[in-house]
């Protein structure tokens, strides 16, 4: 089905969040302020990589107006943090690794009392040599960022016996890949507001992706049991992976303890490019082989990939990576490893793709590559390796079974755009400098945070004495729709009415811990938690209402209350008013992962194609997405809206990955330091896109809707280049594409030379 | 008064423009080798200057969504700081604060303006209209839109975005996809593709509300 408002029907629903935010009433979490706050402000190194010999805070204390400038020295608990390696300091002590360390933080009166501080302090650096070129860092004689080496991770996964699988190619394809520094860009720069409370406990309200993280890592540094520190997260204006690992956080918790009052952070952009995370920048080469039919025989690739300063998600991200660079192709000889390095450039970390959007551009490109030199199509060169129902997973695990690869394959062969592929490049005789091309990719993307992972799912649901139904789970509100999603699964899998309902999320006071909002994994975690709570949920309400009725057996919720044949028996206010304590279901699981043991492997996935049409105009090298249609396979559409906009939002930002974002650094300093020079797509970059979303499922099926967050950003850049390719001939093998790289140079100076030189 | 940018040369694209400019010349005379006790310098968060001591503040008196309003603020500071902090009008969002993404734009007497680059001294009688303001009797017709076409999503960018829109359908109700995207091409969204936007922004043409 082509999702839109019409095709959605009544499913097409305002948002629940919807009127806060056009009215722009809505409070994010750095719009609050509170009585007597201070302004808190980071002091960052200038270095890229450099001893500190001496920190002199004295002055800037000294300034009328501060209320405190702390260092390494007051972090009473673990000066570190990271989600998976806590070991990013959050004051450097005796050594800077990149330019967005943090070595001391003030709390002021303002924001230029707390500016003007920070300018005082003073710290004497002996510089380090500075290393951003990740394989200069691999080498054995390179400076050590870190004591156990510059490598942070390595993977490695082998099969068959490529080498000799290679002998037997008729065709071989050997290419190198680069992807940017991308920034997520989030609208919102981090921030938030801090609260010393009477009791001893502190109130955080500042953004991330699992606020219970968020309290288990402050816990650590500020050495204070979980339970004293409530982390308040939602909502939050867009965060695409970016503020799932900490950030402002252990700056506000530290400042408000040490000053007893509120403190508010709030990064400027300059400040959140220099110290925010962004997606890790891979080199990816690739040899891969097939038969003179175009099966593939042998694949083998490195991938290097640039960390930064620390670690945060780099492990994982890579693992990713590792089970994504041979796409949804079965291929029987493989050798693939990958390196995560510590390097002095900024920090990279979790971004929406998670490292696969890296791996499909690589893997596709070798697809077209091989394709053309065996003289096949591309779209069938990709069905005669395509995965099958009942293939094993990309590391050879077991895996849900779906049709998903074929299906989008079929959707994406059906279409217009497609046959219009087969007409080759376009020349319009009026405008000769604008050829236009046609192309495609395909992909498949692991859900959930993998094998060996911890990966909670739960939920409540709760018949309040005041008579809401309340929906309760630790999950994020950052712009995807969760809350949307969640209302709608109440409404159709329960008959509430949205009037009954209180979703209560972003609040580690009173959530459960159903996991992280990450990985595309809260839609399916949300969907199963309210499918093992509906038959005692509806089986507890069922119980009281026929002790609140009088008798009155059978009843079942639906909109406003307790319903039997067709009529309302007893609304949720009168049943609750005859409670004594309200009615809780509960619901703890873990999100579904394969038996195989490989850390990280994935057991559900969910499928992509795309077809691009592109206008490349060859005096300015510009590339102009004219058309985009996505088919998806993600299961049932849980939330029409939310879908739609997922894939439109992700392919915006895939349009960005492809053209314009690169966040560029010079000897470890970020060049792009705002969005004057970083350039993310404007309303005038984007095309309409026709989303078709394939909802079928076997029918033993039991994982319901699958998340879409992230499935729309990950193979455009391939489907991109190909029809560059089919345009002007060219193979794209760095992102952003320069434009410089599709410019031709006309023949009219050309001439005009010969001519002068005649 | 303009000492504390002198150090850090690397930070200088972060300076408000006059401080740059006299940043130039500092530099100039070499601020590359003062590597020991080197101040440092964060990157700048509010264009505006904290006020010297007894620097004279300014009454500005405008209106705000059509409440005749004064205050008392330094001459330098931007309005969109001058909404957010002395008025809590918070709908006005902070982004990138040098003009680029439009989540500051707010109207005065009518035209859309970013407030990250408009000065409070700038607005003495002027007519400001914030996201709050377009609301007073209900939703405005183009909110109206956003909400029914699902024209956003972390809603960040939306105050801004409205705004604009607001401001090309009256004076131009019935704009070309091209003008909308002229008009548009200043206010940035990361999540919605402006897929949406547009599906608004259509139907709010279509319902002629201009």
């Amino acid at each position: 089905m082509l999702l839109s408002r019409e095709s959605s029907g009544g499913r097409w629903r305002t948002r629940p969040d919807g009127m806060e935010k056009v009215t722009g009433t809505l409070q994010y979490l750095t719009d609050m302020s509170a009585e007597g706050m201070l302004t808190g402000r980071v002091l960052r190194s200038h270095q890229a990589h450099a001893r500190i010999l001496a920190l002199r805070t004295e002055k800037a204390a000294a300034v009328p107006g501060v209320h405190a400038v702390i260092t390494h020295e007051d972090v009473p608990g673990l000066n570190g943090f990271g989600i998976a390696l806590p070991h990013q300091p959050v004051f450097c002590e005796d050594r800077v690794r990149h330019t967005g360390d943090a070595i001391a933080a003030v709390a002021a009166d303002s924001d230029e009392i707390a500016e003007y501080a920070l300018s005082l302090i003073e710290v004497d650096y002996e510089l380090l040599p500075v290393i951003t070129d990740p394989e200069e860092a691999m080498k054995e004689d390179s400076v050590l960022l870190h004591p156990e080496g510059n490598l942070l991770h390595h993977t490695e996964y082998r099969k068959g016996n490529p080498a000799d699988a290679f002998a037997g190619c008729a065709y071989v394809a050997e290419e190198t890949y680069f992807t940017p520094r991308q920034m997520h860009t989030y609208m919102e720069t981090e921030g938030g507001l801090f609260i010393p409370e009477d009791n001893g406990r502190l109130t955080v309200y500042s953004a991330t992706q699992h606020g219970l993280m968020d309290r288990k890592q402050l816990s650590r540094i500020l050495a204070m049991p979980e339970e004293s520190i409530r982390v308040v997260s939602s909502p939050i204006g867009g965060s695409f992976g970016g503020k799932d690992e900490l950030n402002v956080q252990p700056y506000g918790a530290l400042l408000a303890l040490r000053t007893g009052k509120p403190v508010r952070l709030h990064n400027s952009r300059a400040e959140s490019v220099r110290a925010g995370l962004k997606r890790h920048p891979m080199k990816i080469a690739m040899k891969t082989g097939c038969d003179k039919d175009g099966r593939l025989m042998a694949h083998q690739v490195r991938i290097v990939s640039d960390t930064g300063a620390y670690a945060t998600l780099g492990t994982e991200v890579l693992n990713f990576a590792t089970e994504h660079v041979m796409g949804p192709y079965m291929i029987e000889h493989m050798e693939i490893e990958g390196f995560c390095i510590y390097t002095n450039n900024g920090v990279s970390g979790e971004f929406r793709g998670f490292g696969g959007n890296q791996a499909i551009f690589a893997i596709e490109g070798q697809i077209d590559r091989l394709a053309e030199a065996a003289g096949i199509d591309p779209w069938e060169m990709r069905l005669r390796n395509l995965r099958r129902y009942g293939d094993p997973g990309p590391l050879g695990q077991p895996i849900v079974q779906t049709h998903g690869a074929m299906q989008v394959w079929e959707a994406l062969a059906a279409i217009p755009l497609m046959a219009e592929r087969k007409n080759g490049p376009g020349r319009d005789a009026r405008d000769p400098w604008t050829v236009t091309g046609v192309g495609s990719a395909i992909a498949m993307h692991g859900a959930g945070l993998g094998y060996g992972i911890p990966d909670p799912a739960g939920g409540r649901l709760c018949l309040a004495l005041d008579g809401k139904i309340e929906a309760v789970f630790g999950y994020e509100e950052f712009g995807q729709g969760l809350i949307a999603t969640m209302e709608q699964m109440l409404i159709e899998q329960y008959g509430f009415d949205a009037g009954d309902l209180r979703i209560i999320i972003g609040d580690t006071d009173v959530v459960p811990d159903s996991g992280s909002s990450t990985a595309s994994r809260a839609t399916s975690m949300m969907w199963m938690a309210l499918r093992r709570l509906h038959p005692d949920f509806t089986a507890r309400l069922a119980e009281a209402a026929e002790s609140a009725s009088g008798g009155v057996s059978g009843l079942t919720p639906g909109p406003g209350g307790m319903w039997k044949e067709g009529k309302l028996i007893l609304s949720y206010a009168d049943l609750a008013r005859t409670l004594n304590e309200p009615i809780v279901c509960e619901t703890v699981f873990h999100y579904p992962t394969t038996p195989h043991e490989r850390v990280g492997a994935h057991f559900l996935y969910t499928y992509s194609s795309i077809a691009v049409k592109v206008e490349v105009n060859l005096l300015t090298g510009r590339v102009r997405i004219v058309d985009q249609y996505h088919a998806v396979a993600a299961g049932p559409v849980a939330n029409p809206q939310g879908y739609l906009g997922q894939i439109e939002g992700g392919s915006g930002m895939a349009v960005g990955f492809t053209l314009t974002e690169d966040a560029l650094m010079n000897a470890g300093s970020y060049v792009t330091k705002n969005l004057d020079t970083y350039i993310i797509p404007t309303i005038a970059d984007m095309s309409g896109i026709q989303v078709e979303a394939i909802e079928d499922l076997p029918e033993h099926d039991t994982y319901g809707p699958r998340g879409v967050g992230e499935i729309g950003s990950v193979n455009l850049a391939p489907a991109v280049a190909s029809a560059i390719f089919q345009a002007v001939g060219k193979r794209v093998t760095r992102l952003p594409i320069e434009p410089e790289f599709l410019q031709e140079t006309p023949f009219i100076p050309q001439k005009a030379v010969n001519a002068n030189v005649g | 008064m303009l000492d504390k940018y002198a150090a850090n040369p690397g930070d200088r694209d972060n300076l408000p423009e006059s401080a740059r400019d006299a940043e130039e010349n500092r530099c100039a005379l070499g601020g590359a080798e003062a590597m020991q006790g080197m101040p440092n310098n964060p990157d700048c968060a509010d264009a505006s200057l904290p006020a010297e001591p007894g620097e004279t503040l300014i009454t500005l008196s405008c209106r705000i969504n059509g409440q005749p309003v004064t205050a008392e603020v330094p001459p330098s500071r931007r309005l969109l700081t001058v909404l957010r902090e002395e008025f809590g009008l918070t709908g006005t969002k902070r982004s990138c604060e040098l003009g680029r993404c439009g989540a500051c734009m707010v109207l005065i007497d009518g035209r859309p303006v970013n407030s990250c680059l408009t000065m409070a001294y700038q607005c003495e009688g002027a007519g400001i209209t914030t996201i709050e303001g377009l609301s007073g009797g209900g939703l405005h017709p183009v909110q109206q839109a956003f909400l029914e076409e699902g024209g956003f999503q972390c809603g960040y960018c939306t105050p801004g975005m409205v705004i604009s829109v607001v401001a090309l359908l009256s004076e131009n109700p019935k704009p070309a996809p091209e003008e909308v995207e002229e008009a548009l091409s200043g206010n940035l969204c990361r999540c919605t593709g402006y897929g949406g936007i547009m599906r608004a922004v259509n139907k709010a043409i279509e319902k002629g509300v201009g």
